[in-house]
């Protein structure tokens, strides 16, 4: 059978690139040049045989995690984007300390069972740039399971400078969780309430009920001077409607263990203050004066007042008043809201030329079944003679 | 039907090792294989509106951001969903006094209408939207408010093209030589204007000159970073809060770009479309089904589904499965085709055997057909067909089962409906060995068949499997053989199938 030169969709005017970024709780989909995400969907899949739902990336075996991202992506293409996921480029914004296994299996999903016809990985502190415009920016994300703190120099990621820590929306919900658990003993009967509590119901009290406080307040309760509590709420658990009581206390507090430093004095704001000095002294300024916060925790209520208080504070404490110089801290403000940034600047990115110049084809991938990647030297010496020869 | 063959008890395995009911799976009438969900490629075939049935056009439906906006004032309605709940908003209408800007002391009654959720009784009232004079609003009427995002977002969209346009030209500067072969080698092709060879060849469309990319790179102006940052409300501290007036996330999530906190911003959202979807097989790119365009029928235009061409297999009576002891199973087969069918039985092991065989002589064809396309061409040659590898079945057999030998044949009649109701009995004759059929009617066959549940999976399903091969009249002529034989041709296929025969008990004495 002979194609005529026209038929195929090809030649027409190119097919906008779905951009995808996968992430441990929600996954961002839409499509490239546009200015918004289409969905913003749980990274979860409900088992067809017992009808539970499973996140994405927690299984531990490498054909079980194949068969999820499976059908979570069909779920993504044909419920939420509505396209045929055949013969069209894909744009992924990842975090570039995804691990190399993740990648592998996303290709293989995309390119063997989707048969997609590109592939693009880019990394999500470097795109998240191209919505501000500007090339230097100190790139905070801080996701549900990790908070990945990476400095970007006119456009390049300064890797040996990178701070990741599980400081992110898990930890507040274990610490919610906790002190909800502390009361339930003093509070008997609410017990029903408390012992309802899914992951879910903790994740809504701390988006709904809980806020980032100021440092001042903090400080002077760690003093032993407390400040009068915000005012408690009543919320209602599960189908049985059982009141629980979420105190003043946890509203307020329950963000704190983001900032409280832990035995190797680590908090959220020693990480940025940390992977600062790590980079040479002239990149330092620039770096302070353009700092971007991504990821669905910075859109707390108050969490961008809280890191800046906390940022002037310990550079005149004892902690880096020797090493650090830096005495003002200037935030940016993306175009978008923080919890799709990332995926706002993979759309950015997916609309231009580099999509066609730079992605991982399909007739590439089936050649080698490899992804090229920043950590192998194959693919990353300056010398095109070593990568030709392996 | 869904009751019969939608659950567990007997699962078919299909060409790449997913096990399925018969009423999940395809069959590929032009590879003779079965196929299932997994392993087919499903296509997206139209868009339609569940609410109203309207069809919207793919490329529409993309313009529109898949939701659905009415192009024309007709008996459709505008679609919504509820911000609140997620569900589908209703229309309501109510008669509204209005006073008279004339004559003051005259009053007008007027229809007025307005959204309404009966899930959950949110109305556009809550949020502040104004009552509308006809039942159908307009898109605009209700738009998103954040046209400031979208003009930065163009800006930027524009910055990143000549960025990207920049380093390009850079990259062809350098490496001319390679490109003008490129364009050399197609221009022998007729109708195809510059800027289709160079799509073509892989290249992106032509470039502007490098000049002017730089001046409009100049006028960009990137973002600057404030000292300032949203400060937490001081009353928050001492307001109480009312925890039903803030949004969740899912109700932040269904409206992406402006996520509102507040229940009082919510605003009603434009319908997700659905799709209808049409599922092609990987090996022969032919349909195996194909749905009729019209959303409100639910007929399909092509649909191989294995239950027309597959016998199908169906428990009649088990006896209680005792671990060790042989226990007697009546298994009833079923012709779906309009030709007479002929079953033997074989071994899993047997079975997978011929597969193999059958599978590396196919192996050996398809890399020749990929064959050695210079690069550049590859657009140009048929895409390579990409097939997922065969996965192992993923049971444990649990029960042995005795089956009859090889070489006796059971002939089932076709399918004919007619007979369904032809209480006159069996006219044909078969000379079956009346140990192996017990029972036959129509183009059914009950088989009887022996069990021996294995001793050490007490207390867990007795799952046993075999296959079965059976004739299949093929009646699509393929070009090839179209033009010597006309007849339709006689093929033997092999199916494995898999059993739950319930419980295994221990034994008794």
């Amino acid at each position: 059978m002979i194609k005529t030169y026209y038929e195929s969709g090809s030649l027409s005017t190119e097919r906008q690139a779905v951009v995808i970024e996968f992430g441990n709780c929600y996954t961002k989909v839409g499509f490239a040049g546009e200015a918004g995400p289409r969905s913003i969907v749980p990274s979860e899949v409900r088992s067809l045989k017992d009808g539970r739902t499973r996140k994405v990336f927690d299984a531990v075996k490498a054909d079980d995690q194949y068969n999820l991202l499976v059908e979570f992506i069909h779920n993504l293409y044909f419920r939420h984007l509505l396209v045929s996921p055949k013969d069209r480029r894909v744009v992924v914004v990842e975090s570039v300390l995804c691990p190399t296994a993740i990648r592998e299996m996303l290709a293989k999903v995309f390119f063997v069972h989707f048969e997609v016809s590109s592939l693009l990985f880019v990394p999500s502190h470097v795109v998240a740039l191209s919505t501000l415009g500007v090339n230097t920016a100190l790139v905070v994300d801080m996701g549900a399971t990790e908070t990945v703190v990476i400095p970007v120099c006119e456009g390049v990621a300064v890797l040996h400078a990178w701070q990741a820590q599980p400081l992110a929306a898990k930890a507040v919900e274990g610490q919610i969780s906790d002190m909800l658990k502390e009361r339930e003993k003093s509070d008997p009967l609410e017990a029903e309430g408390y012992n309802n509590l899914t992951e879910k119901i903790i994740e809504d009290i701390k988006v709904r009920a809980c806020f980032v406080t100021t440092l001042e307040r903090t400080q002077k309760a760690r003093e032993g001077k407390p400040c009068p509590c915000p005012p408690s709420i009543n919320y209602l658990v599960g189908p049985g409607s059982n009141k629980i009581n979420i105190s003043g206390d946890v509203r307020e507090n329950a963000f704190n263990i983001l900032f409280e430093q832990d035995a190797d004095q680590i908090s959220v704001s020693t990480m940025m203050l940390d992977a600062i000095t790590k980079c040479p002294i002239d990149m330092r300024k620039p770096l302070a004066e353009n700092i971007l916060l991504i990821g669905g925790t910075s859109m707390a209520v108050g969490m961008k007042a809280r890191i800046q208080e906390e940022l002037n504070f310990l550079v005149s404490s004892p902690q880096y008043s020797e090493k650090l110089k830096l005495r003002t801290f200037k935030f940016h403000t993306p175009p978008a809201k923080e919890n799709y940034t990332a995926w706002l600047g993979g759309a950015i990115y997916g609309a231009t030329d580099i999509v066609s110049t730079r992605s991982l084809s399909k007739e590439a991938y089936l050649k080698d079944r490899k992804v090229p990647d920043w950590v192998s030297l194959i693919y990353n010496t300056l010398n095109e003679g070593v990568k030709r020869s392996v | 039907m869904a009751y019969l063959v939608r659950n567990d008890i007997v699962q078919y395995a299909c060409t790449c090792g997913q096990l399925r009911p018969i009423s999940f799976l395809y069959f590929c009438r032009h590879c003779l294989k079965l196929r299932c969900g997994y392993c087919v490629c499903h296509e997206v075939e139209s868009h339609y509106c569940s609410n109203c049935l309207e069809i919207l056009p793919s490329a529409e439906a993309r313009l529109k951001k898949n939701r659905h906006v009415p192009k024309h004032i007709r008996k459709c309605q505008a679609c919504f969903d509820c911000p609140n709940c997620l569900n589908t908003l209703a229309v309501r209408g109510t008669t509204v006094s209005v006073r008279d800007p004339e004559d003051p002391s005259k009053v007008n009654s007027q229809k007025k209408y307005y959204h309404a959720c009966f899930f959950c009784r949110w109305t556009t009232r809550d949020v502040g939207l104004p009552d509308q004079a006809v039942q159908t609003v307009s898109a605009n009427g209700w738009a998103q408010k954040n046209t400031s995002n979208l003009q930065r977002i163009t800006v930027l969209l524009e910055h990143a093209k000549l960025l990207g346009m920049l380093e390009r030209h850079e990259r062809e500067q350098r490496e001319k030589k390679f490109t003008t072969r490129f364009r050399r080698n197609f221009s022998h092709l007729p109708g195809l204007t510059a800027a289709h060879v160079r799509k073509r060849a892989g290249l992106p469309p032509e470039l502007p000159a490098p000049s002017t990319i730089k001046v409009n790179l100049a006028e960009f102006q990137p973002a600057v970073a404030k000292d300032t940052v949203q400060e937490l409300p001081s009353d928050i501290f001492t307001e109480e809060l009312d925890i039903s007036r803030v949004t969740t996330l899912a109700q932040r999530f269904a409206q992406p770009e402006t996520q509102p906190e507040n229940i009082e911003d919510l605003l009603p959202m434009y319908k997700h479309l659905s799709t209808k979807q049409s599922q092609r097989c990987r090996e022969c790119e032919h349909n195996v089904s194909k749905p009729e365009l019209n959303p409100s029928s639910i007929k399909f235009k092509i649909q191989q589904a294995a239950y027309f061409h597959v016998p199908e297999v169906r428990f009649v009576t088990i006896e209680p499965p005792i671990g060790g002891k042989p226990s007697e199973v009546v298994i009833l087969f079923i012709n779906p085709s309009q030709h007479p069918t002929t079953l033997s039985f074989i071994t899993l092991q047997e079975a997978e055997d011929e597969m193999k065989q059958y599978h590396s002589e196919g192996s050996a064809d398809t890399s020749v057909q990929q064959g050695e396309a210079p690069p550049s061409l590859s657009s140009l040659t048929k895409p390579v067909t990409v097939v997922e590898e065969q996965k192992p079945i993923d049971i444990s057999l649990t029960g042995e089962v005795l089956l009859p030998a090889p070489d006796i044949e059971i002939i089932l009649p076709p399918k004919d409906d007619a007979a369904e109701y032809d209480d006159s009995g069996e006219t044909q004759q078969f000379h079956d060995d009346p140990k192996i059929v017990i029972h036959r009617r129509a183009n059914k066959a009950s088989l009887r068949f022996t069990v021996v549940p294995k001793t050490d999976f007490i207390g867990e399903n007795c799952v046993i499997g075999f296959a079965f091969r059976y004739t299949y009249v093929n009646r699509i002529s393929s070009p090839a053989i179209s033009t010597s034989e006309q007849k339709p041709q006689k093929v033997q296929l092999c199916t494995r199938v898999f059993m739950n025969c319930g419980k295994i008990l221990e034994g008794t004495q």
